[in-house]
């Protein structure tokens, strides 16, 4: 049996799956003050009465790391940059505690300006005497040659006691310097307080004899064991939503292209499955203000649900985009969505009388009867969720392409399915899928599909190789590997091999061995380096993926 | 609706970065598929696109209508133009939109393929340029948006020629080029006596520079002259063809220009466009000046932006070359203060029509054209034109076109003589192809005589 837990905003959603059917399920409400705790107590509720030598798998979602960030709860950490030449590093907005040192590396991987040593060390005694006890050194082109992260690092570390240090290369291995420093600094920040955590999680599942597996659920919908994720906290955050739909790959596979609605209290999550590939934020996530190089679903939270504020302004009947509290057929103090539904028939939650009295109120002030105010906050609620749903599309078609053939064959993608996840998706759901020409499906065990998303999510791994025959070198930042290149002709098809080959590599370091064989790559380049007439080397990129997937276990896939 | 302010200083700056990595003219040509490459990962590593201050577009395809308003393809657009080319100038186009919805302050196509020496006739590639991308965007502000008096600065080490050409007769476009002088470089022409057609004089400024001016020098030139004249002319619009081989690593020219140079010139001039032409020190140059042409169009800081061999000082100007940049210039402020005069004289002088004949290489595609160009001086509109074409390549012909030019503010009677010319030549067995370009109703027609079949557009 596979267990599933996701800490949603109020409540924390669990399962027991087996043979693709949901055994059991549980929810308890979240207590964001004891997550541990309520991740617990959701675990003891569902599984009362189950050996727990039959329990083959747990995976949580954790809303620790988004917490600790929102509320500004994270560990000062210094940022030591090495920026070399290019932006003045105030233009990134970086935050306080930045630090600069001399130094540079250019986009080929060769030093361009030696690291200033005596320098580190009189930062590093600075940022000792200051009290700074984590630390991280991120050097501009430093996923190309990570030398002066190492060195600076191994100076920090010697002269600064008892100090953290995080280095940017280990963290990402793509281009974007603000990013990799913004994520390192994330990562040095929250990493002791995750661990804690994890270590609690462990000690908790000994205790109750549970000595299955336990993953965690990342932003891209994959799971990493939870004694290698301790390395990469950052990556569990924003997990809620990703649950949520890895529970509607779970439950509806399919190669078509479709919306996932999840429309709660205050807020309607919206994401895309492009023909039956969740879509990512291209870049990465964005956190609060922080650009990060988190790979992460890319969602986009509406402000309006079913309890958000009805009011009228004018001839005009406005919803949300606040919450005032629950609807009033609930006992709550302002006419919401919630109400009109119930008005209309369309819900059997909370009290008619109230309800109606609710569009009664404003009916009286714009002359027509509660049946069409509730109509018309429907309506309203409706036209949001679309606009948003094609203003998504739109913002995915007009991504930027470097290539000829991606700008001239981009195919235009329409909505064939409207797929309605959490509370108060069942009656709305089918007027938005009308009003985009799609089909409306609310799958099978839809109140707690983020929990199954959890329980059957496979892991996922990323890997970056770069070549570059002419210096003779390849690079795997993530791994901080280095090594000799001798093939000056090497080919786009030799270098994806031995992507393949350190992938496989990282992916047993990483515990998930098994899924190496699912590995894709994602993204491939390669160019001719000709100097004068003729050509001296080659440059190639290999991106390697296990995408998100659903584990073989859940059997329906 | 908010009353549209374009030249406010707080908008963005739109970019669009086409890099055009699976095209090249060929494999080892300097118009090849790894030429943006380092600029990518430099851009891309400085995170330009993630900050405030600047907006990413996406290009579109330019339709072949954008196209034949400035250009006469023989035989036909298709033939001339690859997708790439589609890309590159609706990269220009996307931010013309951009610019006149409000959206952005100023805007940068760092795209390739570029365009500048892409005449107005069009028989195959020269200078790497098959199609003008500088040149489309205009034509398409004045059609799409009205704007009448546009001034193009062409801040690439070689001539920009064939924007010359386009506009040679418009008085309502200034164009100014500096470069290294033309008896030193591709395509050896862009001397201070190429100041435009008879109604146009003085709107055609050329400033050749010796070879190894310094960031001083062009300096020198923005301050005393470019800049003043742009103050005097009053365009609604400044664009920049913003070539990079002007920089002292260039292979294939010998100035001794710097990033900051680069920067410090865009920050000046203020352009609302900048579209990229050549530019092929791919490694030592390009990441750095783009990175610094971004930044000081987004109004950031670029004084961090350095190439690493570069040090302050590193180039001095002899008094000899001042002396002689001050020359020039000199006599260039002399045309510029006399235009209308010159006008007035050229006027008198040349009665009903104007004709000259010129021969254009296309050192690419290794053809020969000849060409006979007709305007009339109409003291009503800016009169039509007619060129007669004829391209060699080797030793045998390879076509022969004729075409007539309808200006915006064409009058009844060119409007009907260009017409008459149009139809005439359709019979003329001379002439493989004839082309209508008629900007004022923005129509654009082209026959060919052999199977007497008609394309419009």
């Amino acid at each position: 049996m596979l267990i599933g837990i996701d800490v949603g905003g109020t409540t924390t959603d669990a399962v027991l799956v087996e043979g693709g059917r949901v055994f059991r399920s549980a929810y308890v409400p979240t207590d964001h003050d004891n997550l541990l705790g309520c991740l617990l107590s959701a675990l003891d509720k569902l599984t009362e009465g189950v050996s727990p030598y039959k329990i083959e798998r747990v995976v949580l979602s954790t809303t620790l790391i988004t917490n600790m960030i929102a509320e500004g709860k994270t560990d000062p950490v210094a940022l030591v940059l090495i920026p070399g030449p290019g932006a003045n590093p105030k233009d990134y907005h970086l935050g306080q505690d930045v630090f600069i040192l001399d130094g540079a590396i250019d986009y080929r991987g060769r030093e361009i300006q030696k690291l200033n040593e005596s320098q580190v060390k009189s930062t590093a005694l600075e940022l000792g005497n200051i009290g700074f006890k984590k630390i991280a050194v991120v050097g501009k082109f430093g996923q190309r040659n990570h030398v002066h992260e190492l060195k600076a690092g191994e100076i920090v570390a010697s002269v600064v006691p008892g100090v953290q240090v995080e280095l940017g290369h280990r963290v990402s291995g793509q281009l974007n310097f603000p990013r990799r420093a913004a994520t390192t600094r994330l990562t040095v920040a929250t990493k002791d307080r995750y661990r804690e955590f994890a270590d609690q999680i462990n000690a908790a599942l000994k205790n109750r004899k549970i000595s299955a597996p336990v993953f965690i659920l990342k932003a891209d919908g994959g799971t990493l064991p939870l004694d290698k994720s301790v390395n990469m906290p950052v990556e569990t955050i924003f997990s809620g939503p990703a649950a949520s739909i890895m529970g509607v790959m779970a439950l509806m596979p399919t190669t078509q292209t479709s919306v996932v609605v999840d429309i709660g209290g205050t807020t309607t999550d919206l994401a895309l499955i492009l023909s039956g590939k969740p879509l990512l934020s291209s870049k990465g996530a964005r956190v609060n203000s922080l650009l990060t190089h988190v790979r992460a679903f890319a969602v986009k939270s509406v402000a309006i649900g079913g309890d958000s504020a009805v009011s009228v302004n004018g001839d005009c009947i406005a919803v949300g985009p606040h919450r005032e509290g629950p609807a009033l057929c609930m006992g709550g103090p302002c006419p919401t969505p919630t109400d009109a539904l119930r008005v209309l028939g369309m819900s059997d939650i909370g009290d008619a009388a109230a309800a109606e009295k609710a569009m009664a109120d404003i009916a009286k002030r714009l002359c027509c009867t509660p049946k069409e105010v509730a109509q018309k906050v429907i309506d309203a609620v409706v036209d949001k969720i679309v606009s948003h749903v094609n203003e998504m599309f739109r913002e995915w078609e007009q991504e930027p392409a470097y290539r000829v053939w991606e700008i001239v064959k981009k195919e235009k993608l329409l909505a064939q399915n409207v797929v309605g996840v959490g509370g108060a998706a069942q009656p709305l759901v089918p007027l938005v899928a009308q009003m985009l020409g799609a089909k409306a499906v609310i799958p099978e065990y839809a109140p707690v599909a983020n929990a199954i998303g959890a329980a059957v999510a496979r892991p996922t791994l990323t890997l970056n190789l770069r070549i570059d025959t002419e210096r003779g070198e390849y690079i795997v930042a993530e791994e901080g590997l280095t090594g000799r290149a001798d093939r000056k002709n090497m080919n786009l098809e030799q270098a994806e091999q031995m992507a393949r080959k350190l992938m496989n590599e990282r992916a047993n370091k990483m515990g998930i061995g098994e899924y190496a064989n699912e590995a894709e790559v994602t993204y491939s380049e390669i160019f001719n380096m000709v100097r004068g007439w003729s050509t001296v080397g080659r440059l190639l990129d290999v991106r390697m993926e296990i995408p998100a997937g659903i584990i073989p276990a859940w059997g329906r896939c | 609706m908010a009353a549209k302010d374009t030249s406010n200083k707080t908008g963005k700056t739109g970019l669009i970065f086409f890099p055009a990595f699976d095209w090249a003219i060929s494999p080892t040509h300097p118009e090849r598929e790894e030429r943006l490459l380092y600029t990518r990962d430099q851009i891309f590593e400085e995170g330009l696109m993630d900050l405030p201050e600047i907006e990413e577009y996406k290009p579109r395809l330019a339709t072949p209508k954008d196209i034949s308003r400035v250009h006469f393809c023989v035989p036909n657009v298709e033939a001339q133009v690859t997708e790439a080319h589609l890309i590159a100038a609706g990269s220009v186009l996307t931010l013309a939109d951009a610019k006149e919805e409000g959206a952005i302050r100023n805007g940068f196509a760092l795209v390739r393929p570029p365009g500048h020496h892409s005449m107005m006739v069009v028989h195959g590639n020269r200078g790497f340029c098959n199609i003008n991308n500088m040149a489309i965007m205009v034509e398409y502000f004045r059609t799409r948006y009205g704007h009448k008096k546009i001034a193009i600065v062409d801040t690439d080490v070689h001539h920009g020629d064939g924007t010359q050409d386009i506009f040679w007769h418009d008085p309502d476009v200034l164009f100014i080029s500096f470069h290294q002088d033309g008896r030193t470089l591709y395509p050896g022409s862009g001397f201070p006596n190429e100041m435009g057609g008879p109604q146009a004089l003085g709107r055609t400024l050329n400033i050749p520079l010796p070879p190894g001016t310094t960031d001083e020098g062009i300096h020198y030139v923005l301050d005393n002259f470019i800049l003043p004249v742009l103050k005097d002319f009053k365009p609604d619009l400044v664009l920049n063809s913003a070539g990079q081989d002007n920089h002292y690593t260039d292979p294939l020219a010998n100035m001794r220009f710097s990033a900051n140079g680069y920067a410090r010139l865009n920050e000046k001039l203020a352009p609302d466009l900048c579209v990229l032409e050549g530019g092929y020190a791919i490694e030592t140059a390009l990441p750095y000046v783009n990175t610094g042409i971004i930044q000081a169009m987004a109004g950031l800081d670029y004084s961090h932006v350095r190439e690493p061999d570069y040090v302050p000082g590193k180039f001095v100007q002899s008094a000899e070359m001042k002396r002689d940049i001050e020359a020039t210039i000199g006599q260039l402020q002399e045309i510029w203060d006399n235009r209308d005069r010159l006008v007035e004289d050229a006027l008198a002088e040349h009665g009903q029509f104007y004709r000259r004949r010129k021969r254009i290489f296309y050192d690419t595609d290794m053809i020969n054209e000849g060409q006979e160009e007709t305007v009339r001086l109409c003291d009503r509109c800016h009169g039509y034109m007619t060129i007669a074409s004829q391209a060699q390549k080797g030793y045998g012909i390879l076509n022969s076109a004729f075409c007539v030019s309808l200006p915006r503010n064409a009058c009844t009677s060119c409007r009907e003589d260009a017409r008459e010319e149009f139809e005439e030549h359709k019979e003329d067995s001379k002439f493989n192809y004839v082309y209508l370009q008629d900007k004022q109703k923005d129509t654009y027609h082209s026959y060919e005589t052999r199977t007497r079949n008609q394309r419009d557009y």
